[in-house]
């Protein structure tokens, strides 16, 4: 666990924890919508990794931008999202994000700068580094971080685009979440070699990280930002985590690919909650008392939100060929 | 508040999921995360962990059940003595194929029969038997009405009538169960409507949710097509969409094409040919028309054969006599009918349907016949003359007849009756005698 | 009125829209210096510099995806894909992402980008340079499909496009940029979904995309000598598509052919002939004729590859049957 600076980094912690209980509540509550057949389709639990997504979007401004993935709920939170319009779009209720029209996979908070989860693995990889082109072209100073699973490293689009990053200095930071399965297959099985090393083979810095210590990812993540906006860009992490659940709900016989032995370790030893909350109390940051009454407050936010979402109307099947063009 | 909890959807495509065990006893403590109670699905056993703190109470599933995913199974409450049960699960199994369910006797279902071709349902009229009594398989159970007819349904089996699961006087969808035939004496037989069978369970829908309302404002049904029929009197016309729009908005009929011999397909120019036609209504007499021609073509010549056996078993041995009877009798005035053969021509007159009795006379003919099978002549074109025309042509094995004529000596009806009953007759003139 | 080709249109249509909209940037494979195989875009990076005329390796999904990511984030990126057959490298950049953020976001987000790239065949290309794919992108719901038949429209239609809020797909034929049209000098834009009657004509219409408008007007001069009136449409753009012009054409002749380069099955030709069916059946006094290619890869062999596309005689012939009132394919 990285030191804490100092008490003026008070605030910042607090939020990062809340935000992690925040995304943990999300989840589960979209696994209980799921579980009790009340959300259409299905969902991907980003349970877990949560220090990935607040490490990362802790570091960034609404002005910078993110590209999501399917596993995205953490990602949509950490950027700054509201529980309600998220449970709204999980339900397709025509309050959610998306009107209703994205679902779980595709939730997009423009006003955030979460440029939306993306369905097809490694999807945005261009979209993120397209961002980047225009910060660059436009002289803006805003930096985007394209987050993408181990998996998504075995598509070809990650490598043209680091290329063309590499060669323009895009302010893009590549975040690659390796939660050592590729859906149902242990990610060794699928990479050879380095997945840092594919990066450096651009000339792009890459960095290796414990993604379950929340301040390691924001002290890193707060140096590449600069960096980027200083023009140094592009830069690529590995952040190793851990997906709690299996590939998605319902994904669950995970046996044939991993332990039930391996889950608890990871749950018991390496959360990234339970390490925070223990620092915040050991630095003196929080008492157990304080970081309880914050979990309920935010567990009552998610089941008004829920509660909320349930209540919410349908859209209209008016608006079912609506936004197929822009004016 | 007490916090329901659910038998969880598992798969992706699970409805219903097995109790194996529960490893709290009501009014243990649970704390969140302790495993409750295990479940099977078709893929895996696991084991279902507790969502919130509390006391486990109102277990309302027990072990070896199956229970619809979503369906309330227990609570967990605030204290141990919590005693509001938790609503019993429905059934998670839709009744069987056989339409039996846990209250019904079982047995062999008779299912509302599909009677028409589209129908879907079928109006139970009334029970010839009741429930307990003995049937046998050729034994009326009920009585059926559809749209078209009324019709007795047969048990179909041996056996006794177990249950009746429609009342008289209910409309039943075509494959439901309608009744039961067990093949021992029921016990309890069982007479249920069928508005009280229970529908399969649904998928829970939150019901303070608006569901999304169908549209209202589709077509009730398909607006009608604007184009003619087609005319009953022969094959379907071709004509395109246009000619047809075009017949019907000025009342013109595409069958006085067909009649008056011009080639189809129409296309809207033909519309001015068919304006151009006279009106049989009001055509005046004699008036010189557009000729009808009519062809028609036979698979064989049976009239060689025909003219060697009448000779042989009967002595008629005037070959034109007897293709004059032929001809004659498909017409309405019976002749007299001339045959020309390169020249000459002979006309006959016919006393009955007999072709013994045909003979030579002087009477103007109503009707030609130009036998022309020994030509070489393929088709004629010749227009009307002063009496309608039956011209015959070897074609390949068969005959090809051609009838041309003035519309005014002969209506369309006529005119086809005419030449489709003498090609029958020449095809096979055998039937000519029956 | 001035006279300059395809290619001169292109390339001005783009500098006029880039002196007036400074967030637009080209960006493609050899866009800058070399100005694409065809030098279409010529003198552009002189004026505009390399950071708006974007040479990028050869990574069609990378640079593709590039496009879509700046278009969201508030620029307008025009995309060169080198040959028209390359769509099948972009596919999901192009229909996955581009062709569906505006819906799934439920309006928030905009993806306003020019993929210009081409068509065609006879360049003696053989299968993998010659295609014809607008019907596989028409296909797809989010994208804008515009189909230039001339100097005039190539460049009337690619200011529009690259003002439009959508992602529009552009197909130049490859053997066009060359010809001449007059093209006005004062600034003008060709709006969507608005077919042009190149010709009026009484007996027959005869719809036609792109270069095929050509292959019709040719046709149209044939027949006019045997007294059979043609009149030529070119719908301009596939999506948005000018219905209520093609139908008001149908009914007035009651006869069509529908002509575009792309493979007959499924394709474009099938679309529009479809439509008139459902919309102007009552009107037609025969078959809705579809000419497209063959339904074959496109050969090598100049002996091969030019009877794979429509040509004025073929449409004449058609046209003269349909006149004639022969049931063409009648059973």
């Amino acid at each position: 666990m990285a030191k804490a600076k100092s008490k003026t980094n008070t605030e910042d912690y607090l939020r990062m924890y809340r935000q992690m209980v925040r995304i943990r509540t999300f989840e589960d509550n979209a696994n209980q919508l799921y579980l009790s057949a009340k959300m259409p389709g299905l969902t991907h639990m980003y349970s877990g990794e949560e220090a990935v997504a607040v490490g990362i979007c802790e570091a960034l401004t609404d002005d910078d931008r993110i590209t999501s993935t399917h596993r995205g709920h953490g990602h949509c939170v950490a950027k700054g999202a509201e529980f309600k319009e998220m449970f709204c779009e999980l339900l397709g209720k025509e309050e959610g994000y998306c009107r209703g029209k994205g679902g779980s996979m595709h939730i997009a908070d423009q006003s955030h700068g979460n440029l939306g989860a993306n369905a097809i693995v490694g999807g945005s990889m261009g979209i993120a580094t397209g961002s980047a082109l225009r910060a660059k072209l436009n002289g803006d100073d805003d930096v985007t971080v394209c987050f993408f699973g181990d998996g998504a490293t075995a598509q070809g689009l990650m490598y043209e685009v680091m290329n063309m990053a590499a060669l323009w200095k895009l302010p893009v930071i590549y975040a690659c979440e390796n939660n050592g399965y590729s859906e149902y297959t242990k990610t060794e099985e699928i990479a050879a070699g380095s997945i840092t090393a594919r990066a450096e083979a651009f000339g792009i810095e890459a960095f290796k990280i414990d993604g379950q210590d929340v301040l390691a990812v924001n002290d890193l993540t707060q140096k590449l930002v600069a960096r980027c906006r200083k023009g140094e860009g592009p830069f690529f992490i590995e952040l190793e985590t851990y997906r709690y659940h299996g590939h998605h709900v319902g994904d669950i016989n995970r046996e044939y690919y991993r332990t039930k032995d391996e889950e608890k370790d990871w749950k018991s030893n390496r959360d990234p909650i339970i390490r925070f909350r223990a620092h915040l109390v050991s630095e003196g940051i929080a008492t157990e008392e304080e970081l309880d009454a914050m979990n309920a407050e935010v567990e009552q936010d998610a089941a008004d939100a829920v509660a909320y979402a349930e209540a919410a109307n349908y859209p209209d099947q008016s608006e079912v060929d609506m936004h197929v063009y822009a004016e | 508040m007490p916090h329901d909890v659910t038998m969880p959807q598992l798969g992706m495509a699970q409805d219903a999921g097995k109790i194996v065990s529960w490893l709290k006893s009501p009014g243990d403590a649970v704390a969140k995360g302790d495993a409750l109670f295990e479940v099977e699905t078709d893929k895996a056993t696991m084991e279902v962990e507790a969502q919130a703190d509390g006391y486990l109470t109102g277990v309302s599933a027990s072990e070896g059940d199956d229970v619809p995913v979503g369906a309330v199974i227990a609570r967990i409450s605030d204290s141990a003595d919590d005693d509001t049960p938790a609503p019993a699960p429905e059934p998670s199994e839709a009744p069987d194929a056989t339409g039996t369910s846990d209250d019904l006797p079982e047995g062999h279902s008779v299912t509302m029969p599909q009677l028409g071709m589209a129908q879907d349902t079928g109006l139970l009229v009334s029970w010839h038997k009741s429930p307990g009594d003995e049937v046998a398989a050729a034994d009326i159970l009920f009585e059926v009405e559809t749209d078209k007819s009324t019709m007795e349904v047969e048990a179909g089996r041996d056996g006794f009538l177990a249950a009746t699961l429609a009342e008289a006087g209910e409309d039943v969808p075509v494959g439901n169960p309608v009744a039961i035939i067990s093949d021992t004496a029921p016990a309890t037989p069982v007479a249920r409507a069928q508005s009280a069978a229970t529908p399969p369970p649904a998928k829970p829908v939150p019901d303070n949710a608006k569901e999304p309302a169908p549209k209202s404002d589709k077509p009730a049904s398909a607006p009608r097509p604007a184009a003619p029929a087609p005319r009953a009197s022969g094959d379907r016309i071709l004509a395109s969409p246009k000619t047809r729009r075009l017949a019907l908005e000025q009342g013109l009929d595409l069958a006085r094409l067909a009649e008056a011999s011009y080639p189809q397909p129409y296309h809207a120019a033909d519309i001015e040919t068919l304006r151009a036609l006279p009106d049989p209504a009001t055509a005046p007499q004699g008036a010189v028309a557009a000729a009808r021609r009519l062809t028609a073509e036979t698979t064989q010549d049976g009239l060689p054969d025909f003219f060697a056996w009448a000779a042989e078993a009967h002595g008629l041995t005037d070959a034109d006599a007897l293709l004059a009877g032929l001809a004659a009798t498909s017409l309405a005035t019976k002749g007299p009918v001339a045959v020309e053969r390169f020249g000459p021509s002979k006309t006959f007159a016919i006393a009955s349907r007999s072709l013994a009795q045909v003979t030579e006379t002087e009477d103007t003919p109503v009707l030609l016949l130009r036998d022309l099978r020994a030509s070489r002549l393929s088709a004629v074109d010749m227009g009307a003359e002063d009496t309608p025309v039956l011209t015959l042509m070897a074609t390949g094995k068969g005959v090809s007849i051609t009838l041309e004529c003035a519309p005014a000596q002969m209506d369309a009806a006529t005119a086809i009756q005419l030449i489709t009953d003498f090609a029958g007759r020449v095809e096979d003139p055998i039937r000519h005698l029956l | 009125m001035r006279e300059i080709t395809l290619s001169q249109a292109v390339n001005e249509a783009l500098a006029e829209e880039m002196r007036r909209d400074p967030t637009t940037f080209i960006i493609g494979e050899d866009v800058a210096e070399a100005g694409t195989p065809f030098k279409v875009l010529s003198g552009l990076v002189e004026e505009f510099g390399t950071d708006r005329v974007i040479d990028t390796p050869i990574s069609e999904p990378g640079f593709m995806g590039l496009a879509v990511g700046a278009a969201m984030t508030g620029a307008r990126p025009i995309v060169d894909l080198m040959f028209g057959d390359f769509i099948f490298l972009i596919m999901d950049q192009l229909c996955n992402q581009a062709a569906k953020i505006h819906y799934m976001s439920g309006g928030k987000l905009n993806v306003p980008l020019v993929l210009r790239t081409n068509m065609g065949a006879t360049r003696r290309s053989a299968a993998q340079h010659s295609q014809s794919l607008q019907a596989l992108v028409a296909h797809i719901p989010g994208l804008k499909v515009a189909m230039p038949s001339s100097a005039y429209e190539a460049k009337g239609l690619m200011k529009t496009a690259i003002r439009d809020n959508n992602p529009v797909v552009i197909f130049e034929d490859k053997l066009m940029y060359q010809d001449k049209a007059p093209v006005p000098e004062d600034e003008y834009l060709i709006p969507f979904g608005e077919a042009n009657v190149k010709r009026e004509g009484k007996d027959i219409t005869l719809i036609a995309t792109s270069s095929m408008v050509q292959v019709a007007e040719k046709a149209a001069d044939m027949l006019a000598a045997e007294g059979i009136e043609a009149e030529v449409i070119d719908p301009r753009t596939i999506v948005p598509l000018d219905e209520e012009t093609l139908l008001e054409s149908v009914k007035k002749t009651s006869r069509a052919i529908v002509i575009d380069e792309g493979h007959q099955s499924y394709g474009v030709t099938a679309e529009i002939a479809s439509r008139l069916n459902e919309k102007a059946f009552y009107h037609l006094d025969a078959p809705v004729l579809r000419m497209g290619a063959m339904d074959v890869p496109v050969p090598f062999s100049p002996a091969l590859e030019d009877i794979t596309v429509p040509t004025p005689e073929g449409v004449a012939e058609n046209a003269r049957k349909l006149c004639a009132g022969e049931l063409i394919h009648a059973a």
